[in-house]
């Protein structure tokens, strides 16, 4: 959990600084380009993956011993 | 300040709010068409929001962590669509690629679930890549009326030869039928039939969905705005507008009334009305 918690932040700071970067200053066009496609997108799935409710502890082994009735 | 990156996040915004208002708009026409009052039309808007604040957990089958980049790869794609499109004005060739590639992320999102209902939807994405004949054909027919595939191009050749809605009626009905398979609850939308419950999304609830969801209505915005700019050309917003509410208006009615087709006779329909069109356009053009 703390890892996926890391690995979040880091990205969504990353993106965020890369967008950010690209907005204020002139960069040349395909580097304005490439910077959309990969963080506009890694923004937006890293902001999910920090803000997400996580079940409690106790409640998740629970769910996770629940028999398997599907399929 | 570069307005080039301003003009990207502008449009990408722009898509995803028009994108999600017109699915709602979508749900609420059928709504009222099958005599019931239908949800708000930002419906769709604030299920896409809740998701992101709603209890996400991962399935213990999931493929990681490809189950979670296959959720970014849609939403690369339809980004890098919104840049080809209403920012470059550039490519015809690159809008039909992501087009394809699209395809494939809904096998492969299907797949990475690990759900049955996933990778039965996964099946039907590779079965209704047959399906995918009018989009070449589509492209093929404009590329040997216009001689081109720059949308820019096509734009200048519609304001000086007049719509090419009137010359190719073919090949705009056989996009037409190509949009109208991406719509929710069409007659053509096997990967997402609610036979399978919700197709390859099945499993990709939380979080994920409301991710997905933003790039599908992305992806809706672009497919319509693609239809316009190449069929009727270059509009002004206000024109953009109403031509995306009037083709959802349409698109709504048909899914209202008509049923879920059997896979079988979703590509059969579509490979028929491409044959159709493509010998058509071809007797037009000559």
């Amino acid at each position: 959990m703390e890892k996926l918690k890391v690995v979040s932040w880091s990205m969504f700071v990353i993106s965020m600084v890369g967008i950010l970067y690209a907005l204020i200053f002139n960069l040349p066009d395909w580097i304005v380009y490439a910077v959309s496609i990969v963080f506009i997108p890694i923004a937006i799935l890293s902001f999910g993956l920090i803000q997400m409710a996580r079940g409690r502890k106790e409640e998740e082994e629970d769910k996770r011993k629940e028999p398997f009735i599907g399929y | 300040m570069n307005l080039l990156m301003a003009n990207i996040l502008l449009n990408v915004v722009l898509a995803f709010l028009v994108g999600s208002i017109l699915f709602g708009l979508e749900r609420k026409i059928m709504a009222r068409i099958q005599m019931r009052p239908g949800p708000p039309i930002i419906q769709y808007l604030l299920h896409t929001l809740k998701f992101f604040i709603k209890e996400s957990a991962f399935p213990k089958t999931a493929a990681m962590p490809f189950y979670i980049a296959i959720t970014a790869m849609l939403s690369f794609i339809w980004v890098a669509a919104v840049i080809v499109g209403p920012v470059m004005g550039g490519s015809l060739l690159l809008i039909f690629a992501i087009y394809a590639l699209h395809k494939i992320v809904e096998h492969n999102a299907g797949s990475s679930s690990g759900s049955p209902y996933g990778k039965l939807s996964c099946v039907r994405a590779v079965f209704s890549a047959a399906a995918e004949l009018p989009l070449f054909a589509v492209l093929i027919i404009i590329y040997l009326k216009t001689g081109t595939m720059n949308i820019g191009s096509i734009i200048s050749y519609q304001s000086i030869h007049g719509p090419l809605i009137y010359s190719l009626p073919l090949a705009a009905a056989m996009f037409f039928v190509l949009i109208l398979s991406k719509a929710h609850y069409s007659p053509f939308a096997i990967t997402k039939g609610k036979d399978i419950i919700s197709g390859y999304e099945t499993e990709h609830f939380g979080l994920l969905r409301g991710y997905l969801m933003i790039s599908e209505s992305i992806a809706w915005y672009m497919l319509l705005w693609v239809f316009l700019t190449v069929f009727i050309g270059a509009l002004s917003p206000v024109g953009y507008l109403i031509g995306m509410v009037a083709l959802t208006a349409v698109m709504a009615f048909i899914s209202a009334t008509t049923p879920l087709l059997n896979p079988n006779h979703s590509i059969m329909m579509q490979t028929t009305f491409a044959f159709v069109g493509i010998v058509g356009s071809i007797l037009m053009i000559m």
